[in-house]
């Protein structure tokens, strides 16, 4: 008989297959923090600009994702770029230029922005 | 410094006691040794409840974790996995808890290794907009678990032992809730998530929902299988549009994939969420107003008995639970009762959330086990007070609550601990003080909040903290009298005995806890009209000292002409035709102008 917790796990499969089929194994995963407290400090504009950096000027290799508020009130917005075999990288306090300088510096040429790490 | 390694020992109280510091000398001087203290960095942790199986220690990149560590095995996981990337296998624990997860892309920060998150655990970590992401973190797992293989009943014994307290603040057992509502027999039962936050400053709930609505959803059908309810309704204010967008996402998407509605994943189970918005009246927070409200009638509180597990929505048997509360539960289920009986003290188990705010260096919303002191949350995590100004009181449990002054920083947050030193745990509002902070005009600003959303029914809360708040007005304004804090000591008491529900009975709780350890406070107000903090703006005076040039630049920004003196001389100021704006103070290029 096919229990519920067999169902489950189906889902769970399957969601991770479809997590996958939107580029989940790029070698960079970017997060951008959207919750209200990070809209309204400016992380809209933040997604677009990577956003944009993927769709129209054909950043390839990168995952995007939007996620919920991790705590950090007073450095919002934030973005984690996460490397699969290095450390996260948490950056707080970004803004439209500092995400282009995030795409051409540490998802283009590897380089992490030092300055503007949450420590 | 992103270092190349980050290796991070447990500091919680199991791993100490089984030598976690020992662990660390061994580990900083075989990082010494060999030579790697650019590349490899210690982190020390809060609890990362595994206590069974400490000392723990993480090393990152790859999340590994060590349990059981010796001093021994130390120079093992340097050369082998830290130095030649080769993790130790024999040395390597296999956990999957739910709980922590936030750990592997947070842990190694100091604002979030002290901290646990189990109510918070998916918060900035998934995207809480995609099922996908919520099902792929064991999501909806612990709802088939119970489909497949536990009773309502054994259900209801996991949040038992537990030992989870209802986190909107009054701390009732919410396996005992759950018991009194599954045993009440009703063809039909409802299970309400309380969304309604109304503190001051408090956005726990908002976060919690916004950074992912499907544990809230599927703790409420855990609930709805565990008490026979077929219907679950979140009151949430409609204040905060992107909470509710969420969810109403969430649920459609929880409803296309069978997770709600009939035969939830292929069992016979049915359970349906709908939400419903409240105009943001603080009192419906209250759970019986709340009741009310959603009736469609106005939001006013009814005496208990009966409790709503009896008789709630509709007359019919209604569970109702804080938001906090319900993410908690499926960690509940999948790490076992048992496990979260661990963490936290005797009798407040678990973590709490609260939106740390206030003369804090990192303000934000944490979460830490119970028991954690207001010290270390205040200087572990929010990193202490900026400006190197002194810290003066922390303000728990928002209008509810009352001011905790600096004797009181090593008590740890619990339910009993901080009623006992006179404030409350509440929702998990925190606010820090420093000496800019007068004390009186905080007890004011809760008073005219509470003042203003009390609903008018009974008659010691809608008169009494009127004529509270007008007494504290005339003290702040310089006006106070001989006895006023008398006064406001004996309408308090009375007003917490009288009043109908939650809302009255608190309400006082700033002002009485500010005059009992700031008492000093309010007696230079009213007897030698002087706001220490310079906050109270009618106490204070403005002064010209004899750095004065005579330039005559205060005299034009004065808006009142309170200033005279001729060129070249020294000024003064009108102290009758003061309006105390500083406009002078701001101007003067001397700092001839002094309040006190």
């Amino acid at each position: 008989m096919v229990t519920p917790l067999d169902v489950i796990k189906k889902k769970r499969a399957e969601a991770v297959g479809r997590i996958i089929g939107r580029g989940y194994l790029a070698t960079k995963r970017v997060y951008v923090g959207m919750a209200t407290c990070e809209i309204a400090a400016g992380s809209k504009e933040v997604m677009e600009v990577f956003n944009e950096a993927i769709t129209k000027d054909g950043l390839t290799d990168v995952y995007l994702s939007q996620k919920g508020c991790a705590g950090r009130c007073n450095l919002e917005p934030t973005v984690e770029v996460i490397e699969q075999g290095k450390n996260p990288v948490r950056y707080g306090k970004i803004n439209r230029e500092k995400a282009a300088q995030i795409i051409e510096r540490h998802l283009k040429n590897g380089e992490v922005i030092e300055e503007w790490i949450i420590d | 410094m992103v270092s190349e390694n980050i290796i991070t020992i447990c500091d919680g109280t199991g791993c100490i006691q089984k030598g976690s510091d020992k662990l660390q000398a061994a580990f900083e001087k075989e990082i010494a040794a060999k030579g790697l203290g650019d590349t490899a960095k210690i982190n020390l942790s809060g609890c990362l409840g595994m206590c069974d199986k400490g000392p723990v220690v993480v090393v990152n990149p790859g999340y590994t974790i060590y349990g059981n560590v010796a001093e021994d095995d130390v120079t093992e996981i340097v050369e082998s996995h830290v130095i030649n990337g080769n993790p130790i296998a024999k040395l390597a624990i296999q956990e999957d808890h739910l709980f922590n997860r936030f750990f592997r892309v947070f842990g190694d920060a100091k604002f979030f290794g002290k901290q646990m998150r189990i109510a918070l655990r998916n918060c900035g970590i998934i995207d809480p907009e995609n099922i996908d992401d919520y099902l792929s973190v064991r999501g909806y797992e612990a709802l088939a678990k119970v489909l497949t293989n536990m009773s309502p009943q054994d259900v209801i014994d996991q949040v038992k032992k537990s030992g989870i307290r209802g986190r909107g603040g009054a701390g009732f057992p919410t396996g005992l809730k759950w018991q009194f509502t599954a045993d009440q027999n009703s063809d039909e039962k409802y299970v309400i998530c309380n969304a309604d936050e109304g503190d001051p400053g408090a956005f726990m709930d908002r976060s919690a929902i916004e950074g992912d609505p499907h544990t809230i959803l599927e703790g409420m059908a855990l609930a709805g299988y565990a008490i026979g309810a077929k219907h679950g309704i979140i009151y949430i204010r409609a204040e905060y549009p992107l909470a509710i967008e969420r969810l109403e996402k969430a649920i459609e998407a929880a409803r296309a994939s069978n997770l709600l509605g009939k035969n939830i994943l292929g069992s016979d189970f049915y359970f349906d969420i709908e939400i419903r918005l409240g105009a943001g009246a603080f009192v419906c927070g209250e759970e019986t107003a709340l009741i009310r409200s959603i009736e469609g009638k106005r939001g006013m509180p009814r005496p208990r008995p009966p409790y709503p597990s009896v008789s709630g929505l509709f007359e019919k048997p209604t569970l109702i639970n804080n938001v906090e509360t319900w993410a908690n539960i499926p960690v509940i289920i999948l790490d076992s009762g048992d496990w979260f009986s661990t963490v936290g003290t005797e009798k407040s188990k678990g973590t709490k959330v609260f939106a740390l705010a206030g003369k804090v260096v990192n303000t934000g919303l944490i979460e830490v086990p119970m028991g954690t002191t207001l010290r270390q949350i205040i200087y572990d995590i929010g990193g202490g007070v900026p400006d190197n100004k002194q810290i003066k009181a922390v303000q728990t449990g928002g209008p509810s609550g009352g001011c905790l002054p600096v004797e009181y920083l090593d008590t740890p947050v619990d339910y009993e601990s901080l009623a006992e030193a006179g404030s409350i745990m509440g929702s998990g509002g925190m606010i820090v003080l420093d000496e800019t902070s007068c004390m009186v005009d905080i007890a004011k600003f809760f008073l005219e909040f509470t003042q203003n959303e009390s609903c008018g029914k009974c008659t010691p809360c809608r008169e009494g903290t009127k004529r509270m708040y007008e007494i504290l007005t005339r003290i702040t304004e310089g006006k106070g009298q001989l006895g006023d804090i008398k006064k406001l000591e004996r309408l308090g008491n009375m007003i917490k005995k009288a009043s109908l529900c939650g809302l009255g009975q608190s309400a006082p709780n700033p002002v009485l806890s500010t005059i009992a350890n700031f008492r000093q406070e309010y007696e230079e107000h009213i007897n030698d009209k002087k706001c220490r903090a310079g906050v109270c703006v009618e106490l204070l005076i403005y002064q010209v000292t004899d750095k004065c040039v005579g330039c005559g630049a205060c005299k034009r920004v004065c808006p009142v002409n309170a200033i005279s003196g001729a060129k070249k001389e020294q000024h003064s100021i009108d102290t009758d035709v003061c309006v105390k704006c500083g406009a002078c103070m701001d101007t003067c290029k001397f700092d001839a102008i002094i309040r006190v």
